[in-house]
């Protein structure tokens, strides 16, 4: 479908903030921002919740824990073309060199009107590190961040990213990780959503023992959307995938899951396994969700599930039998619910912390 | 304490029609006493118990439960717990991902703050329960499992009644605690139930057969049969029931 699609005010000052020559401007200008037509995006329209965006420049900042090793032009282009934009209009992009046991913090915080941002993460062979983000996106707000990690050879990642709700705000936060034979990556991502929040994972898993484990939960209430989105590409043999996501939405809560694994003809013996479950907490709360396999090797072990839900009726009597507040019984059993992509996380004050913000959400909430 | 006026009730259906369950149920519990309703299968028993303690989808068309003189039909099932009603479930619900004890510990506090008191400390609460586990045989393993998770039938019904020693209610429905349970763990369980006996407190013991009465020794015994109370009498009633079976009271409710 080619047809040229009439620019927003908005998008029309994204396309002027792009040099002339760019291939990305011609883009833009015929397909106009991610919208329900793109397979892609169709649960998540970028142009209506940017529809009426103010073309201001906003002030977006990823504040780090400490300074960037170095400031560079991108030598590798991200393929999206959200992370695209990103690198396109935010700047030289900010490289971290991470050492061995280093955590590295990185809180975004985007005030009203637009802004963009790339950094680069690198992890060399051999070295442990952690990385913590935070997306905080206030109201009128948008924020379109890129994140390029490359994980060297028996390097190990835990990556937590937290994601505060924001009503008025969108955002968009897309990753690409390069993992490298025998890497260890533990993501554990919790949410809340946003007026749009797109969280997007590709990752490309080079196998060889490499180990990646995708977990998230995500919560979400009244007029807030979150749609996470991942890519995985198994290249190399022996590479292992475990990716559980679970999401409970309250009324008026819309959440997207779109997991993607796809495993070349090379990447024999690979074990990708796929699972997301949803609670509906309510009758108008939305859930969709599209898992997909693609496979051009023979001997591997892959298997994906998606269920959604309500709250187990039986299991809500049973606690308000034994003395528990309706609302309170179905906090703890969301919670319960909600916890176990958060228990893989290794370190205990942070998976306190996370669970505890979870809890606190619950009961802003109920 | 608990008396129950012609009760009727339904269960309210997908399309809107109830079929009526109980078809005028009246019985009294007075404190300290412990009663058995005994019946067929089909004939209301655990009807009787969802309505009691006001489980969703069972609808009171009919007649009074008063409890200690306060009409119950109204209440939240939470609320009636905070009153100090308890029922032992014939199938206890699993829950994955809640523990034991953090579960009690909600549930207790919870009552004890609909009824004005205060707090149980969190040493407190550990004492009371492994002493509590120990008389029932529960291990300390068993006891940092999620609610009933990878129970047998006869653990979950011990379970049971350790949630009912530790939340010490005033009065106790057994909704055939006696099922699924081995001779030994029948006598457990049964031994857990007598320790609740005081002058304070009634009970209803619901159940098909004969055994799980030869231990906790009712005062009186209802016999249920399509909605009703057909007969009352003494322990010697459950006897007879456990020679000559049901017949006779099928034939005349219907």
């Amino acid at each position: 479908m080619t047809v040229a699609v009439k620019l927003s005010p908005f998008e029309q000052s994204l396309v002027e903030a792009l040099p002339a020559s760019a291939a990305l401007r011609n883009e833009l200008t015929e397909r106009g921002l991610p919208h329900r037509r793109v397979e892609e995006w169709k649960w998540s329209d970028l142009r209506v919740a940017l529809g009426r965006f103010e073309p201001t420049a906003g002030a977006m900042s990823v504040n780090a824990s400490r300074p960037a090793d170095e400031h560079v032009a991108l030598d590798r282009q991200p393929f999206e073309l959200m992370p695209r934009l990103a690198a396109a209009l935010g700047g030289a992009c900010a490289v971290y060199d991470l050492t061995d046991g280093e955590t590295l913090e990185l809180d975004l915080q985007a005030e009203a009107g637009a802004g963009h941002g790339v950094l680069a993460i690198n992890l060399p062979a051999g070295v442990s590190a952690r990385v913590e983000e935070r997306y905080r996106v206030a109201d009128g707000a948008f924020a379109n961040l890129a994140i390029l990690i490359t994980v060297a050879e028996g390097a190990e990642l835990t990556r937590i990213v937290q994601q505060d709700a924001a009503p008025g705000g969108v955002l968009v936060a897309t990753s690409g990780l390069e993992i490298e034979a025998g890497a260890q990556i533990n993501q554990t991502t919790l949410a809340f959503g946003a007026r749009l929040a797109r969280l997007e994972t590709h990752v490309t898993h080079a196998g060889h023992g490499a180990h990646f484990d995708l977990g998230a939960a995500y919560l979400l209430g009244e007029g807030l959307h979150l749609d996470q989105t991942s890519v995985v590409r198994h290249t190399g043999p022996h590479g292992m995938l475990s990716q559980l996501s679970k999401g409970a939405c309250a009324r008026g809560g819309k959440g997207v899951f779109q997991g993607k694994i796809h495993v070349e003809r090379a990447a024999q013996k690979t074990d990708a396994q796929m699972q997301h479950r949803g609670l509906l907490l309510d009758e108008r709360s939305e859930i969709d969700s599209k898992p997909e396999l693609k496979i051009y090797a023979d001997d591997v072990l892959c298997a994906h599930g998606n269920a959604l839900g309500a709250i187990d009726e039986d299991a809500l009597f049973y606690m308000r039998q034994r003395g528990l507040p309706e609302p309170k019984a179905r906090a703890l059993l969301t919670e319960s619910f909600l916890s176990e992509p958060l228990d893989a996380i290794g370190d205990d004050a942070t998976r306190e912390r996370l669970t505890g913000r979870l809890r606190e959400r619950l009961a802003a909430l109920s | 304490m608990l008396r129950i006026e012609n009760l009727h009730a339904r269960i309210e259906a997908e399309d809107g029609d109830g079929r009526e369950i109980l078809k005028g149920v009246s019985l009294q519990v007075p404190a300290g006493e412990v009663h058995a309703v005994m019946g067929p299968n089909g004939c209301g028993k655990s009807t009787l118990s969802y309505v009691l303690s006001g489980r969703d989808g069972y609808e009171v068309t009919g007649g009074e439960i008063l409890f200690d003189g306060d009409e119950l039909s109204e209440l939240e099932p939470e609320e009636r717990a905070a009153k100090g009603l308890f029922l032992s479930f014939q199938y206890p619900v699993e829950i994955p991902g809640v523990p034991t004890l953090t579960f009690l510990k909600e549930a207790l506090n919870a009552q004890l703050k609909a009824r004005d008191e205060g707090e149980i400390s969190a040493p407190d609460f550990m004492k009371t329960a492994r002493e509590t586990a120990k008389q029932l045989g529960i291990s300390a393993d068993m006891l940092k499992r999620p609610v009933n998770v990878g129970f047998s039938g006869g653990e979950k019904k011990r379970m049971e009644i350790f949630q009912a020693l530790m939340l010490q209610p005033r009065f106790l429905i057994l909704d055939e605690t006696d099922s699924g349970l081995d001779i030994d763990a029948l006598k457990t369980v049964a031994e857990g139930v007598n320790t609740l006996r005081s002058e304070k407190r009634g009970m209803l013991v619901i159940t098909h057969y004969q055994r799980l009465l030869d231990h906790l020794k009712p005062d009186v015994v209802h016999v249920m049969a399509d909605g009703r109370i057909v007969d009352t009498g003494g322990p010697e009633l459950a006897h007879q029931l456990e020679r000559e079976g049901y017949d006779k009271y099928v034939g005349e409710a219907a």
